[in-house]
């Protein structure tokens, strides 16, 4: 294919087309108008809210962040408005946009997401959920649900169906033994798509006064530092359950440029969110759906979701 | 409230670069085309995300040794900074970066040569507001917090020229004193000139924790005394801004409400993005009317604040 000739971006993520495969990772763009002043939200494939859960949470105290050689730290503690403040100042915001949106659900007990879910599967605005059972930094709920199969199945099933016709997506951790039972037991209990990598639980240390920096103690590392696991984990969950299942992927964890993006793709990533690196730059998503065009015409490449799952392997 | 002008992403050109003293270096900074209008509007105490991730090490030799270690951890997040000075002309504006070489980014700032581009997020936050209504100012500085302080300094000359404005700088050290000028010799003297400062006409009181310049103790103990000294002077007419460590602006609040003085405190907090969505830099902050406290963002309601409103920690006041 010769430069100038249009590469079709578009993929299929669970039933649903998408203009192209770059998302906003939750926690890391807000609610959908917090960058409008740096990027076009609505050219992204998907946008991925920061948490909601029932009641407002405060979060945690601070220090919530710290840096690491290519990574930082971060123990926010799913601090968020609320589902009530959501519906009332973030959704009408979200339903001017043309971008489907997806809501990260997060709580303590199964029965705040199905709440959570079940109010706002009644929105047309959304085009569905994002099941945060990964969080590392929250003394209840967050990612103990994500660790044990069972309580994947239970949560997932029950979150199934409160969601009605919305998109599922269940967010998974990679601080478990093996990531693709836990990714089984989600699609079998009905999850429509995964998103990995949620952050790995971290500490760093203040020498001087020998204590944690973060005041929560532990945090949840993110950034280029990741990014080889989050593939590694993308490539194992994608050949060992998602692609027989037929479903789709969200692969992220370090994905700053479009070579990044292109691994996760190439590991099996149907989409990719980015998430610290919107922090060094804001328009960073949208850059990256530039990028990714610009492989496929170097690589003629005609169709972006050719790429998904295409690493071959030499047999030794 | 938004800040008061669009953040974006511009591009600055660094037209020199140079130790003042001790671990302090200036940067001077010139934006043109969309820069230079972003900036012209600048208000002391906003602030900038510096993007510092590309820039390589100084030779080992020309970093200090007490920092060899930390300077080889790498860089991935933008570093927060208030400018010290922000001029603006008919078509370009310039700003003075005055920073503190103390870690892996600032080290790094050291190898910017003139010509040399730095990319920058901003501007940021909410500076000092400055209420017409005031007789008299007192600029209180603790160590770094002097940049904003001496913008805020300018500014008051130019905008509010009947306004009494008096320094009060605070520094552990000698040593840690973010200004040009030789502190060896500082008097205890109120009236000590802090060159910075005596530019625009205001005259100084300098304390350090150990005496090594102006009087030995806090500043804020100093700033106590000077006002418990003064007659023909009322609260309502009076104000303080603050920018230095959290315990100096914990001290400076609980002054200024125990006097009834309106009080401004420039916060600072780790932050990752500085336009509110990473939520890191939470500040404590009172409900009015109510006993209940809410986690404000120091990036987006600050970092200045009302110093009534700030929640500081147990054990700082």
């Amino acid at each position: 294919m010769k430069s100038g000739h249009k590469v079709d971006m578009s993929v299929d993520f669970a039933g649903r087309r998408l203009a192209n495969p770059a998302f906003t990772a939750s926690g890391t763009c807000g609610y959908a108008d917090e960058l409008a002043d740096f990027m076009d939200v609505n050219r992204l494939g998907g946008f991925i809210t920061k948490s909601v859960t029932l009641r407002p949470r405060r979060g945690n105290p601070t220090p919530r962040i710290v840096e690491t050689d290519a990574g930082m730290l971060n123990a926010i503690g799913l601090a968020n408005v609320g589902l009530d403040c959501f519906l009332q100042d973030k959704l009408p915001v979200i339903a001017k946009l043309s971008v489907p949106v997806f809501v990260n659900v997060a709580g303590e007990r199964i029965e705040e997401y199905v709440a959570v879910v079940a109010r706002l599967a009644r929105e047309k605005a959304l085009a569905g959920f994002e099941l945060n059972i990964s969080c590392p930094n929250v003394a209840k709920g967050g990612i103990s649900f994500g660790r044990d199969p069972e309580q994947v199945r239970e949560i997932t099933s029950a979150v199934r169906q409160a969601a009605g016709d919305k998109t599922l997506i269940v967010k998974l951790s990679p601080c478990v033994t093996d990531i693709s039972v836990i990714a089984r037991a989600a699609v079998e209990a009905g999850a429509d798509a995964l998103s990995l990598i949620n952050t790995f639980t971290a500490m760093v240390i203040d020498i001087e006064t020998r204590t944690p920096v973060l005041a929560n103690r532990t945090g949840g590392l993110s950034g280029p530092a990741i990014k080889p696991i989050a593939v590694y984990l993308v490539n194992k969950v994608y050949q060992e359950v998602a692609r027989e299942a037929g479903i789709p992927i969200l692969g992220l964890g370090g994905i700053r440029t479009a070579s990044d993006a292109l691994e996760f793709i190439i590991a099996g990533a149907s989409a990719v969110a980015v998430g610290t690196a919107s922090f060094l730059e804001p328009d960073c998503a949208v850059r990256i759906i530039d990028g990714l065009e610009d492989y496929c015409v170097r690589h003629n490449v005609a169709r972006l979701s050719d790429l998904v799952g295409s690493l071959t392997v030499k047999s030794s | 409230m938004k800040s008061e002008i669009p953040p974006g992403l511009f591009t600055a050109t660094v037209t020199s670069n140079g130790r003042i003293r001790a671990c302090f270096w200036t940067m001077s900074l010139e934006f043109t085309g969309a820069g230079a209008q972003a900036f012209a509007r600048f208000r002391p105490g906003q602030f900038v995300q510096v993007d510092v991730s590309h820039l390589g090490l100084p030779d080992e030799s020309l970093i200090a040794p007490e920092l060899r270690d930390a300077a080889k951890r790498n860089i991935l997040l933008r570093r927060p900074f208030s400018f010290a000075d922000v001029t603006a002309g008919p078509d370009k504006t310039t700003a003075e970066l005055l920073y503190c070489v103390l870690g892996p980014a600032s080290v790094r700032l050291t190898t910017l040569r003139p010509g040399a581009s730095l990319g920058l997020l901003g501007p940021l936050g909410h500076g000092f507001q400055a209420p017409p209504d005031k007789r008299l100012a007192l600029l209180v500085v603790g160590g770094m917090g002097a940049p904003p302080i001496r913008s805020l300094a300018k500014l008051l000359r130019a905008e509010h020229p009947d306004t009494n404005v008096m320094a009060f700088v605070g520094a552990k050290t000698a040593q840690s004193l973010p200004l040009e000028g030789d502190f060896d010799n500082v008097p205890e003297r109120i009236d000590f000139l802090v060159p910075a400062f005596a530019k625009f006409g205001i005259p100084s009181a300098v304390t350090t924790d150990d005496g090594s310049a102006g009087r030995r103790g806090f500043i804020t103990e100093r700033l106590a005394h000077w006002l418990d000294d003064q007659r023909d002077w009322s609260p309502e007419g009076t104000i303080i801004y603050a920018c230095g460590p959290e315990a100096m602006l914990a001290a400076t609040a609980r002054l200024a409400a125990a006097r009834r003085i309106d009080c401004q405190v420039s916060m600072e907090r780790r932050m990752a993005c500085g336009i509110g969505v990473c939520q890191s830099c939470a500040i404590e902050c009172r409900v009015e009317g109510s006993d209940d406290t809410v986690y404000k963002l120091c990036c987006q309601d600050g970092p200045v604040f009302d110093a009534r409103e700030v929640v500081f920690p147990e054990g700082f006041v």
